[in-house]
């Protein structure tokens, strides 16, 4: 079974009576190992769809299985347990934690987890040499480079070891060498086996893909394989 | 989830702010000083109290003229009520009528001052019984002796003064068998009591002791007495000695109805009874007081976490998408409230002690007042543990409306 299983797949808002409809039903699988691009304007309805991938929001209706779980019968709680075991997140803003060194902020998904408590550090380490980031470990996110920031970010969302990295818009805030940069640790990660799904309307960053979704009006507009240009598979 | 890394976040997010975090305790150290503090002087207080009822005697028996005071007239109907009389003493010794009475010593209020030569002093003056100090308050002459029953017999004009009474009129130079007037009788001194200082109800220090037959008779010209000393024997019940003490004088002053006594009896029991009373009222008011600014306190803390919620609504996204339960997220906030007020509360309680210890030793050191310092136990659990919980009541709501929190709004807050 495919590790990401979308059946029609639909979200609806309410907000003040009205329903504002934003996915139309949506289905696909995304297998182990895989590493997709979702494109799409902005409005399309992708980072919704990131959402409910993640298990931050829940659909309307349709199915989702996660891992062989079916996501809409889970509890908040399990799906909490499953965010952090099997989901690691980059984010558009990085999102750490300020006057928190870099080494706690990558530890801190471990502190929801059931992972021993002297295993953080020497986890948080390996997860930052990952991303080539060791020499920084007590540096505050202020004293970092975006670039710098966002690999932290990457760290933080390895270091529990999951199956699936969701990254929403992750060189958005970066200039594109810089971008280029955090791409290539991002495409390190596949490389060992990770799957990967890429929200972006950037096509360079999109080029590190194997599959592009394009999303339009909240249903998938095209699916495809593509090669990609990055030589990484004769790496 | 584990619990010291979730005081880490605590304390780090305190520090962050730690002047506003200083401001938002403010109220319950004010509070839980002022619970601490008014139990521990209270306690302190009564202690005071109660050593000095002690000092009395637990056989000790005092008869009043009147009706027991519950107002501030009752006691100048005290003053001005003549009806105890030296038939009373003499019933009273009367081994019929109290069996188990040892003494009676009748006191005389002199009204007035003291003067020698030139100075004048406005002392205590009392007549009383040659040994009743002595015997009733351990007190001996320093100089000189107490007068002698023959003394009384005799209406000497002699007189035992305290040492204030001594230094006022005499300075430096020698008092013993000099003569100081009172109402215009110039009396003797006999004997010159050593610094003491408060003891009950008077001043030992501001005392001039004479014979109680000379103040009834040749200063005041009355019959009656102001208070009469009655002393159980020992290892006698000192409630059946009152309650004979009152048999007898209703007998004598033809009273059927107790209520419409002209008399009552204090013994040390009922003295400790009402300061007890009074004191653990008086205390228990006071904490009821000071629980309000407590409360005051504990909306202050609701409010500066609902600001800090808001604040840091994109860290609560942030840790809920990496896994973080409502729980986790409530705990958090949880502790962070009940870390405010709990140091809160050791603040107040750590203030409260110091002042309290030295009120003790100002009041020791200056006043010469036997004031302990009493660490109440009691009132630091309290202090503490109802800051605690403040912390646990006022920080349950912006905790919940933090781990309700809508991860994905939360993530995209501004």
């Amino acid at each position: 079974m495919a590790l990401i299983q979308l059946e029609n797949i639909t979200k609806d808002y309410i907000s003040e009576g009205t329903v504002t409809s934003v996915l139309h039903g949506i289905s696909f699988s995304i297998q182990e190992g895989e590493f997709v691009s979702i494109m799409g304007p902005s409005g399309s309805g992708k980072s919704t769809l990131l959402h409910i991938l993640g298990l931050l929001d829940r659909q309307t209706t349709g199915s989702y299985f996660f891992d062989q779980h079916d996501i809409s019968t889970l509890s908040d709680e399990q799906r909490a347990q499953i965010r952090n075991q099997s989901i690691g997140f980059v984010f558009q803003a990085f999102h750490l934690l300020k006057r928190t060194t870099v080494l706690e902020n990558v530890i801190l998904p471990l502190y929801y987890s059931s992972v021993p408590k002297k295993e953080y550090i020497q986890k948080a380490t390996a997860a930052l040499e990952h991303v080539e980031l060791s020499h920084r470990l007590n540096h505050m996110p202020s004293q970092l480079s975006g670039g710098e920031r966002q690999r932290v970010a990457i760290a933080r969302a390895l270091v529990n070891d999951p199956k699936v990295i969701f990254a929403d818009e992750p060189t958005g805030n970066l200039d594109s060498k810089t971008g280029a940069t955090v791409m290539n640790t991002i495409e390190k990660l596949h490389l060992q086996g990770k799957t990967i799904i890429v929200i972006t309307h950037e096509t360079a960053a999109a080029d590190y893909a194997n599959r592009i979704i394009t999303i339009a009006d909240g249903l998938v507009a095209s699916d495809k394989e593509v090669r990609s240009p990055h030589t990484h598979y004769s790496k | 989830m584990n619990l010291t890394s979730t005081i880490k976040t605590s304390i780090r997010a305190l520090r962050a702010n730690w002047g506003r975090s200083l401001l938002t305790i403010l109220g319950i150290v004010i509070g839980v000083m002022a619970i601490v503090l008014v139990i521990s002087l209270g306690q302190g207080a009564q202690n005071l109290i109660l050593s000095q009822v002690q000092s009395i005697g637990a056989n000790t028996i005092i008869l009043r003229p009147g009706r027991q005071p519950t107002q501030p007239s009752d006691a100048a109907s005290t003053l001005l009520t003549d009806s105890l009389k030296q038939r009373d003493v003499d019933a009273l010794l009367k081994p019929i009528n109290v069996p188990d009475l040892e003494a009676a010593d009748p006191a005389v209020l002199v009204p007035g001052s003291v003067s020698y030569q030139n100075s004048v002093y406005q002392a205590t003056v009392l007549g009383w019984t040659p040994n009743a100090l002595g015997e009733v308050f351990h007190v001996y002459p320093e100089q000189g002796a107490f007068f002698t029953q023959d003394d009384v017999r005799s209406y000497a004009k002699v007189i035992v003064i305290g040492s204030k009474v001594k230094q006022e009129l005499f300075g430096e130079s020698d008092a013993l068998g000099q003569f100081v007037t009172v109402h215009g009788q110039k009396l003797q001194v006999v004997g010159i009591l050593p610094a003491k200082g408060q003891v009950t109800a008077f001043n030992i220090d501001d005392i001039g002791l004479i014979p109680y037959t000379t103040a009834q008779k040749t200063l005041l010209g009355i019959d009656y007495f102001h208070e009469i000393f009655l002393r159980a024997k020992p290892g006698a019940n000192v409630d059946q000695v009152a309650a004979d003490v009152t048999t007898t004088l209703r007998e004598m002053h033809n009273i059927t109805d107790p209520a419409k006594d002209d008399f009552f009896v204090v013994t040390q029991k009922t003295i400790v009874a009402t300061v007890s009373t009074v004191t653990q009222v008086l205390t228990i008011f006071l904490v009821a007081i000071a629980s309000i600014s407590l409360m005051v306190g504990g909306i202050g803390i609701m409010n500066i976490m609902l600001v800090s919620v808001t604040e840091r609504t994109q860290e609560i996204g942030l840790r809920k998408a990496l896994g973080a339960t409502n729980r986790n997220i409530l705990l958090q906030f949880m502790i962070e409230a009940i870390m405010l007020t709990f140091a809160g509360g050791l603040l107040g309680t750590l203030i409260a002690i110091t002042i309290s210890a030295l009120v003790s030793t100002i009041a020791q050191t200056y006043f010469a007042l036997d004031w302990p310092f009493t660490l109440p136990i009691g009132a630091i659990v309290l202090g503490v543990g109802v800051s605690t919980a403040i912390g646990m009541i006022f920080g349950l709501y912006p905790a919940r409306k933090a781990a309700a929190k809508d991860p994905i709004e939360a993530l995209r807050f501004e």
